[in-house]
């Protein structure tokens, strides 16, 4: 009986973690802009963080050969030749974490030319982070009681 | 043996047969043009034969980034040619001679050099013409002479009021395209001495007679070949800071130091088109000898198999734009 | 959960233990297996539009670590091409056993080597240099040519499938972690086997070879060196061997001390975790170190590979380990509670590989079609564009792997640990902080 409670608890918690909003900073949305340089297989700078709801402008400039930028999540692109600049411009509607990578072959290392795009904070990650937590706990408190 | 063995040993030397077979035979049975970064080769091959009058059939891949197909002088419109995937061509030539085909899509900083070349034999349709010979070796211009405009307008000059400034002149000697083509913008701002302007009401006139030897049509077709040809070395914005700016001065330097020569002929920045004492002191003639020959050196590649006369007029014609303010 | 006798259905039992419809598989892994090298070595160097790369790296890979491992076991290696040659060559036959053997040289593997050292070497191997083995046709192509002819050559000087019990580095990792999966092929009556005269599921008959896996079936009690071949289900003259459905990671009950397979455990772990680091993290200078082999930089990355993998995550481990008598007490604690890390390793390379396996299955599409980018269109699809798929489902899918691998690390560190006595808390920790580093690499 205890068990199945303490099961329950478990799961009680699973949930709140899973679906409970988590604090949003009240930040205002502006629009920010980056240029990215894009070389053969990394992007410059290849870490951005913006807020929710910004409108996010990339210039993307190839500094080699001819290269894209893909974001996950988004399913946004743009691709850029050397010298001619592609510019990308969209809002910042979805939070969390997204890669994003090249989508023009751009030689061997190609599929790992990966950069990251953080909208607000990596939720996700703090939830699988509780989820972790509570896995921990879940598994060190049956094992007391058996 | 048994039958299933000597059945089951017949399907699998066929297998393996098939599986090693098959991709040699057809390996060896398409003919490709493989396209690499000139670093690594360039094209393979990179001569072609061709008859006039016959179409020639090309399948192009590219064995590792984007790059592009097309044949200089024929103002043909390009093709890409995609990392892993098979583009064909068909071309059909009028004239005999050696056409020379390059890459259309930037892939590293000698892209340039990625070039081949097509023989067309047989007999012409109509008589050839005879090849001109460029302005600047008519007029003995050296082109590697430095051209430093010995003064420059304080600020941009507008062709609108140069314009305005020129109906009230008789400048008719002035705006015809010979004279534009065999002056520099200060050496036509020397000859309006005889007016009695202001220096920078000169310059207005001076940018309106270089607006009236181009077309609104022609300046956006300089623009789009300059984008996809010169804004990588001279930079988008003509300041010569292109992305490729620094290895060229780079490579410059290293050079530099294994010889005692002048770096004037050396691997350097590109040329900052906004630089007025420079680009003011330089003719249309100049440019083309540029654009054609090329830096000998210094980075700046050849365009005369490329580009047809009407091309580089156009890109000469939105080269000065850095300069001059021309009606929209 | 009790197990399921899966031979029990006739037609189960039938399928195993006729020899047609193995090697009717047989036939289509080794065609398309020597396709994948021929692909690498003529078609088109773009990685992303050849055979080799494309079904290797991508469809194989992806069907083999989320569905043939943790479902099947060593399930692959009933079905895997690379020993067929050089065993039909050894057997003389490539169904029943023929009525004159060859002479081959038929030597035993060396003592030394009876372990899963070099298996631990040659995947180590292979993972150093794995930035250019993924992405480079030729290179693919050279590899999977090399494991072909190397187990021909075994086969001929050795006795058996040497390549694929001592040298295969698939098969180190596929051995390790088939503990936990849900099928096994074992005998049914222990008494049967006491009393078997001969031992043809060993020594071969006229029925069937003795175990190519030099495994006597009659002491199987874990999956890690049982290659699923079915030779034993032919040769059994009581029909006493069995192929059971049974609860996940059952073997991981009798948690085995052996130090080889434990740095086994280590080297998937840590690998996985640089994978991610470095193959799918934001990290520029990190790939260039990795794919440009033989430069400086390649070296310390090299280095700090081999290091995370044999030095630091094997020492904090060690921290763990709060008490102990001896060496020896030590070396078999350790050994016994590293199998914690058996599922842990298992589910990070799951989380790790849906990432890239996703992002990239468009290609098979098009490779399909067109599978040395000759310019083919065989099946209309050539022209498939590259377009991840399922990224909705993606990180969710990689929380439920990791998580779920931490809470199955954890239960297994907790019987482990109750075997040895200790208690299960450092090690849970450590399952718990890995965990929480591959979350953050990966989502």
């Amino acid at each position: 009986m205890r068990s199945f409670l303490f099961l329950l608890l478990l799961a009680t918690a699973g949930l709140v973690v899973a679906f409970a909003p988590l604090p949003v900073p009240a930040v205002a949305p502006r629009e920010r802009s980056f240029r990215i340089d894009a070389q053969q297989f990394a992007y410059s700078p290849s870490e951005l963080a913006v807020n929710p709801g910004d409108t996010v402008t990339i210039q993307l400039v190839s500094t080699d050969v001819v290269h894209g930028l893909y974001i996950d999540g988004y399913d946004l692109a743009v691709e850029a030749d050397p010298g001619q600049t592609a510019t990308l411009t969209f809002t910042a509607d979805k939070q969390g974490s997204f890669r994003f990578r090249c989508n023009v072959t751009c030689g061997a290392m190609h599929p790992f030319m990966i950069g990251k795009l953080t909208v607000g904070t990596n939720d996700w990650l703090v939830r699988s982070i509780g989820f972790a937590v509570i896995a921990v706990l879940g598994v060190l408190t049956l094992v007391k009681r058996n | 043996m048994k039958r299933s063995e000597l059945l089951a040993r017949i399907l699998i030397l066929a297998g393996i047969l098939l599986a090693v077979g098959a991709p040699l035979i057809f390996w060896t049975r398409t003919p490709l043009i493989h396209a690499r970064m000139a670093d690594t080769g360039g094209w393979n091959p990179d001569v072609l034969q061709a008859e006039v009058g016959k179409p020639l059939h090309l399948s192009f891949t590219s064995d590792d980034v984007v790059h592009g197909f097309a044949v200089g002088q024929l103002d043909m419109e390009a093709v890409d040619i995609e990392p892993g995937k098979v583009t064909d061509v068909t071309l059909t030539f009028d004239k005999p001679g050696t056409y020379t085909f390059y890459c259309t899509r930037w892939c590293g900083v000698n892209h340039w050099r990625m070039r081949g070349t097509i023989e067309v034999s047989g007999s012409a349709v109509d008589s050839g013409t005879t090849p001109t010979i460029p302005l600047y070796v008519t007029l003995g211009i050296d082109i590697d002479a430095p051209h430093e405009a010995p003064a420059i307008p304080e600020n941009r000059p507008y062709a609108v009021r140069g314009q305005q400034l020129a109906a009230s002149l008789d400048i008719s000697k002035f705006s015809s395209p010979d004279f534009y083509r065999a002056n520099s913008p200060y050496q036509v701002f020397e000859a309006l001495a005889s007016t009695d302007l202001p220096d920078f009401e000169k310059w207005d006139v001076v940018a309106y007679l270089w607006q009236s030897n181009t077309t609104a049509d022609a300046l956006t077709n300089g623009r789009e070949l300059y984008a996809q040809n010169c804004a990588v070395c001279h930079g988008e914005s003509g300041g010569g800071d292109g992305v490729f700016a620094d290895d060229l001065a780079a490579a410059g330097e290293a050079s530099m130091q294994s010889m005692n020569s002048s770096m004037d002929m050396a691997m350097q920045t590109p040329a900052d088109f906004t630089d007025g004492k420079r680009m003011l002191g330089a003719s249309p003639a100049l440019l083309e000898g540029k654009i054609l020959r090329g830096g000998m050196g210094t980075g700046m590649p050849m365009w005369g198999s490329i580009f047809t006369e009407a091309q580089i007029q156009d890109l000469i014609a939105y080269i000065y734009s850095f300069q001059f303010e021309y009606q929209k | 959960m009790t197990k399921i006798e899966l031979t029990r259905s006739p037609f189960i039992k039938t399928a195993l233990k006729s020899r047609y419809p193995q090697l009717t598989v047989f036939i289509v892994m080794l065609v398309g297996y020597i396709f994948a090298i021929l692909a690498g070595l003529v078609g088109t160097p773009v990685g992303s539009h050849n055979f080799s790369i494309v079904f290797v790296w991508i469809a194989w890979w992806a069907i083999l670590i989320l569905v043939a491992v943790p479902f099947f076991g060593r399930g692959w290696c009933a079905v895997c091409p690379i020993p067929l040659p050089g065993e039909w060559l050894q057997r003389g036959a490539v169904l029943a056993p023929p009525e004159k053997k060859p002479k081959w040289l038929n030597r035993r593997w060396p003592r030394a080597f009876r372990n899963i050292w070099l298996q631990n070497i040659s995947f180590l191997l292979l993972a150093l240099f794995s930035s250019v083995l993924l992405t480079t046709p030729n290179i693919t192509g050279i590899v999977l040519a090399a494991m072909l002819f190397a187990a021909i050559g075994l086969s001929i000087v050795f006795e058996r499938r040497s390549f694929c019990r001592y040298l295969c580095p698939v098969g180190g990792f596929i051995g390790l972690y088939s503990q936990t999966a849900p099928l096994e092929l074992r005998i049914k009556d222990k008494k049967v086997c006491a009393a078997c005269e001969g031992k043809p599921c060993y020594n071969g008959s006229a029925e069937g070879y003795g175990c190519p896996w030099d495994v006597f079936p009659g002491g199987l009690t874990k999956n890690s060196y049982c290659g699923l071949c079915m030779e034993c289900i032919r040769t059994c003259p009581f029909d006493n061997i069995a192929v059971n459905a049974r609860p996940f990671s059952a073997d991981l009950a009798r948690p085995s001390a052996r130090m080889d397979e434990s740095f086994k455990a280590f080297i998937m772990l840590g690998s996985a975790m640089i994978y991610a680091g470095v193959l799918l993290g934001p990290w520029g200078t990190l790939k260039d170190a990795a794919y440009n082999v033989g430069t400086s930089s390649w070296f310390m990355y090299a280095t700090a590979f081999l290091s995370i993998i044999f030095l630091v995550m094997p020492s904090f481990f060690a921290l763990c380990m709060t008490r102990f008598e001896n060496l020896n007490i030590f070396k078999k604690r350790f050994a016994t509670l590293s199998t914690a890390l058996i599922p842990l390793g298992l589910m990070f390379w799951v989380a790790f590989s849906l990432s890239f396996v996703l992002t990239n299955a468009s290609y098979i599409l098009a490779s399909l079609s067109d599978p040395l980018g000759l310019g083919w269109n065989l099946f209309g699809t050539a022209d498939a564009a590259w377009q991840p798929m399922l990224t909705s489902i993606l990180a969710p899918g990689q929380t439920l792997a990791l998580v779920g691998g931490l809470i199955w690390s954890g239960r297994t560190a907790q019987k482990a640990a109750k075997e040895a006595a200790v208690s299960a808390i450092p090690i849970i920790m450590y399952c718990f902080i890995v965990t929480l580093a591959m979350l953050w690499l990966l989502i």
